[in-house]
């Protein structure tokens, strides 16, 4: 598979690259030492006030893992059984917004939903509001960003799964369980869990290192560990540390993320 | 179209002509220049040059992957022997490496057409991004002219990411005015000229909130819950709380970071974000009241404005970027021409007047536009101007007591 | 087969529909904004849509854009699909590893990514950032998207129906050609999307690979944020919009969509039939 050897190549060798400089630290003049390597980075970023933001993310994420899914789940079953020779400019349909640049996208949902914004505004004027609640800079608006940037994400590898799906079974489970709840429980959604795993991966995943959406839409109290990286590698200007921290995050990430697919398979496939 | 303008560099054509009567000295000049580049940049240990912040190219580690020494920079350097033929005139190309918007409208266009040199300007989303690639091979990155804040200057300097500037290709020097002739961050202007200043305070609506604002304590007053934002940015932060506390912004004293900490720890609460865009925030009204720098202020008056700004009477921030030739620039010459060309009076004036902050340029005083030049919080009178402090380079130790207090605060 | 959906599954589909395009509306909107910047509303103009044919740096970004995007999607579909139906396929000894490998671009913080392919490129081959540098790029962080999504539909494909056709003497290239791919094309066009998604709209990484002359859009954009972001910008994405809206809007009208997604189900049903 040359897709390995090219991950290989342009992803893992990089990478190494990296392992060695998260070993080494800074003299007084900023160079780079790598001669020493030492753990240290690694103990300073096991910090406990790092914790809260680590939460943060994983609450985000989680959260918008599973709206996406809540809301890409029906949507991508409704492309793929009504959608009929339009699926896929549904599909396209669904890609469009996403072809725009993300910061504008941005811009527009702070117009939607800021204090004087076009929700709040249309509330107060049908009087069913009488000041305007706050909407933007919290974990509402964060994970409102979050979902609507990742929901494509979600949509497109459930539809593909969920499109492939026999409605002979379907049916067949239909007779069986003489419920469509029951046909959904015990045929459908196991024989679309590819799909399903999938865009858990490409939601969760992704929205766990997003730092961009609460840095735009986000208020005081929205840090993402994602942010602190960020912040440790620019303003810090400080590459050892934050590579070492890097490195734990993305073992963190990998071995939940290979856990939870695990007991996810176990679980709903048996 | 710069048929009808003003030819902004006459003054500077004649130095070139007389620069090009010395042809030959000029040419041996640069050759050994050049020469002495691609010396360098062999001995250059990439990876180190990348990797760390003041890097110099020269006290370099082990690198961890092999590196052939020969090929490491020939595709990235033009060959010493290449270049010269393009000496005695200025380069037909120049590379410049900027802000989106920060330069005159028709500024690109105007040099364009006097010179008929082509500008390939090319844009950063962020300072880290800007000052990692023009540090990423220690010598620019491959571009001619960039604008780093002048904090970066003494480390720029000292690692040989920029070139000492030929004074006698830049007679609109002259056109400083006195008091940025020898700036601190590099005396004599000998590696780079001042290009836009300004001042950090804090800008408020005053339809939402009453009265004379005029101290640092605004922004930890309780009654401004929700309503406020501070800059994402350490430094100014930390100067914010420092000037409120009594404190040097350049400290680096533990007992005083920590001091600095425990009153930012305590204005958290009431903030509502620590902003990207301030202009953004202030016009659209997420906020009433944010923590900005003296050129945002005037791009927040140009949608609404009734937004006052004020420099706080503690004491506050003043700083300034500055333009540079980097030491790797593959058109020198006309990256001394785009210099002169900005401080002429005419074309500095036109920056001021459509970005909003002040250039150094005495002579372009008289052309800009009133309400910047005559406004005291953008163009504070001296003795103002001499309370006002500059953010110091931070050696990597220094700094990281800063970066461990602001992942500290922002991940709590 | 064909029933009518319910009600309230129609209604779901159509306000999230509403979700996705309601920043958008506001978007095309703004773009009308008689004013430098995009934050309120200060009247009606069509300056922008002019202003920005005069905009060479902002028109320069797009074409780099999209010919990185190109390349991108080209290569990460190739590497990707393949990369994902052979994990679906295959159980061989270190498929856990290759599965964890495709996991790694995705959990990598981006500015790690950035900068480990900056140190990378400049130290191995003394490249100084160039639009076929970011390309690379952004092939590797794309081909776990498109793997993920192709793996996730020939997860569950039928091998039965390969082995039928290499039974029924079709050579391994037929058999790929006529029965695999026809049923993967979906997947493959989903990934291809989302690669496109990736590629147009990342910054981080992007902005490490850039070098003289490759300002992509998103540097463009990002960069204008420091002294305000304009209605060009907003006038770029309307455009966008507006092309693809009227490209479906035609292919709707025709009713003769009959992209990939119609073959596989075509084949089922013939299969089903036989």
């Amino acid at each position: 598979m040359p897709g390995v050897l090219w991950l290989a190549a342009l992803f893992v060798a990089p990478l190494v690259i990296i392992a060695v400089i998260s070993l080494g630290s800074l003299d007084d003049a900023g160079h780079l030492v790598l001669g020493q390597p030492t753990l240290d980075n690694y103990a300073r970023a096991l910090q406990p006030a790092f914790l809260p933001a680590f939460a943060k993310s994983l609450y985000y994420a989680t959260t918008t893992t599973v709206v996406s899914l809540a809301i890409g789940y029906p949507v991508a079953y409704w492309i793929s059984r009504y959608g009929g020779r339009r699926k896929i400019a549904l599909l396209v349909l669904v890609m469009l917004p996403f072809w725009t640049s993300y910061l504008i996208r941005s811009y527009a949902w702070m117009i939607i939903l800021r204090d004087n914004g076009v929700v709040n505004s249309a509330l107060i004027e049908t009087g069913l509001l009488a000041d305007p609640i706050q909407m933007l800079n919290t974990d509402f608006s964060v994970i409102l960003g979050m979902v609507y940037g990742f929901l494509p994400f979600a949509i497109l590898p459930l539809f593909v799964s969920i499109d492939r799906l026999d409605q002979r079974l379907v049916q067949a489970g239909r007779d069986l369980y003489a419920s469509g709840r029951g046909a959904f429980l015990h045929v459908t959604l196991p024989l679309t869990m590819p799909g399903i795993v999938a865009a858990s991966l490409l939601v969760f995943i992704p929205a766990l290192g997003d730092w961009v959406t609460p840095d735009l839409l986000g208020g005081a109290d929205t840090t993402t560990i994602a942010k602190i990286v960020q912040v440790i590698f620019t303003s810090g200007r400080d590459w050892p540390y934050g590579s070492a921290l890097g490195f734990m995050l993305m073992g963190v990430t990998i071995v939940g993320t290979l856990a939870g697919l695990r007991s996810l398979r176990r679980e709903l496939i048996g | 179209m710069s048929g009808d303008r003003k030819p902004p560099g006459v003054t500077f054509d004649d130095a070139l002509n007389h620069k090009l009567a010395k042809a030959g000295w000029s040419r041996r000049e640069f050759i050994a220049r050049v020469g002495a580049f691609g010396a360098y940049a062999a001995l250059t240990q990439l990876l180190v040059a990348c990797a760390s912040p003041a890097a110099s190219p020269t006290a370099a580690p082990a690198t961890p992957s092999p590196t052939p020494a020969g090929t490491t920079t020939a595709e990235a350097t033009p060959e010493p022997t290449a270049e010269p033929t393009a000496v005695p005139e200025p380069e037909g190309e120049l590379y410049v490496y900027n802000w989106d918007g920060y330069i005159g409208e028709e500024t690109v266009a105007k040099f364009e057409d006097q010179y008929g040199i082509k500008v390939t300007y090319d844009l950063f989303p962020d300072e880290a991004t800007q000052i990692g690639k023009l540090q990423s091979d220690g010598k620019g990155g491959g571009y001619d002219v960039s604008y780093p804040a002048s904090t970066w200057m003494p480390a720029f300097i000292a690692d040989g990411t920029v070139r000492a500037l030929d004074h006698s290709l830049i007679p609109n020097l002259a056109n400083l005015s006195p008091q940025w002739q020898n700036p601190g961050y590099d005396p004599g202007n000998q590696y780079s000229v001042p290009n836009a200043w300004w001042t950090t305070g804090y800008a408020w609506d005053p339809r939402r909130i009453d009265g004379d604002l005029t101290s640092w304590d605004t922004l930890w007053d309780p009654a401004l819950d929700n309503r406020m934002a501070m800059l994402d940015d350490v430094r100014e932060c930390f100067a914010a709380a420092a000037f409120r506390l009594g404190l040097s912004p350049n400290t680096t004293d533990l007992g005083e970071l920590d001091q600095i900490l425990a009153s930012l720890a305590e204005q958290k609460p009431l903030l509502r974000l620590y902003t990207q865009d301030d202009i953004g925030d202030m016009v659209g009204g997420t906020v009433d009241l944010s923590h900005c720098w003296s050129g945002d202020w005037v791009q927040m008056t140009y949608e609404k404005a009734r937004i006052r700004y004020v420099i706080p009477e503690e004491g506050s921030i003043k700083g300034n970027d500055v333009m540079v030739v980097l030491s790797g620039a593959p058109h020198p010459i006309a990256a001394h021409l785009w210099i002169n060309f900005n401080l002429d009076a005419q074309i500095s004036a036109e920056n001021t007047n459509w970005i909003g902050y002040m250039g150094p340029n005495e002579a372009a005083l008289p052309m800009i536009d009133d309400y910047i030049r005559d406004d005291p919080r953008l163009n504070p009178p001296a003795e103002v101007l001499a309370e006002l402090v500059e953010l110091a380079y931070l050696a990597p130790a220094d700094l990281a007591k800063y970066t461990d207090r602001w992942t500290q605060l922002r991940a709590g | 087969m064909t029933e009518r959906p319910s009600r309230w599954l129609s209604g779901f589909a159509a306000l999230t529909y509403a979700f996705l395009f309601a920043p958008i509306v506001i978007l095309v909107i703004f773009s009308f904004n008689d004013s430098r910047r995009v934050f309120i509303w200060q009247g009606f103009t069509l300056d922008w849509y002019p202003a920005l044919l005069q905009n060479d740096r902002l028109l320069d970004a797009v074409w780099i854009t999209l010919q990185v995007a190109a390349l991108a999607v080209v290569g990460a579909t190739l590497l990707g699909s393949l990369l994902g139906l052979g994990l679906a396929r295959l159980r061989f000894r270190g498929s856990g590893g290759v599965q964890t490998l495709l996991l790694l671009p995705m959990v990598t913080p981006e500015i790690v990514v950035g900068i480990s392919l900056l140190v990378f490129f400049s130290q191995l081959f003394g490249w100084n950032g160039s639009m076929g540098q970011i390309a690379l790029a952004h092939i590797t962080f794309c081909i776990s998207y498109v793997a993920i999504t192709v793996r996730a539909r020939a997860a569950s494909l039928d091998p039965a129906r390969e082995e039928a056709a290499r039974d029924l003497g079709a050579s391994a290239v037929g058999t790929f050609r006529h029965v695999t791919l026809p049923l993967l094309a979906p997947a493959i066009a989903a990934g291809a999307m989302l690669a496109f998604a990736l590629s147009v709209d990342d910054l981080i990484i992007t902005s490490f690979q850039a070098g003289v002359g490759s300002t992509t859009l998103p540097i463009a954009i990002y960069s204008s944020i420091k002294f305000g972001v304009t209605p060009q910008i907003n006038a770029i994405s309307s455009i966008v919009i507006a092309l693809v809206g009227l490209a479906l809007l035609i292919s709707w009208r025709v009713g003769a969509f009959r992209g990939p997604s119609a073959r596989p189900v075509d084949a089922d049903a013939e299969e089903g039939s036989a």
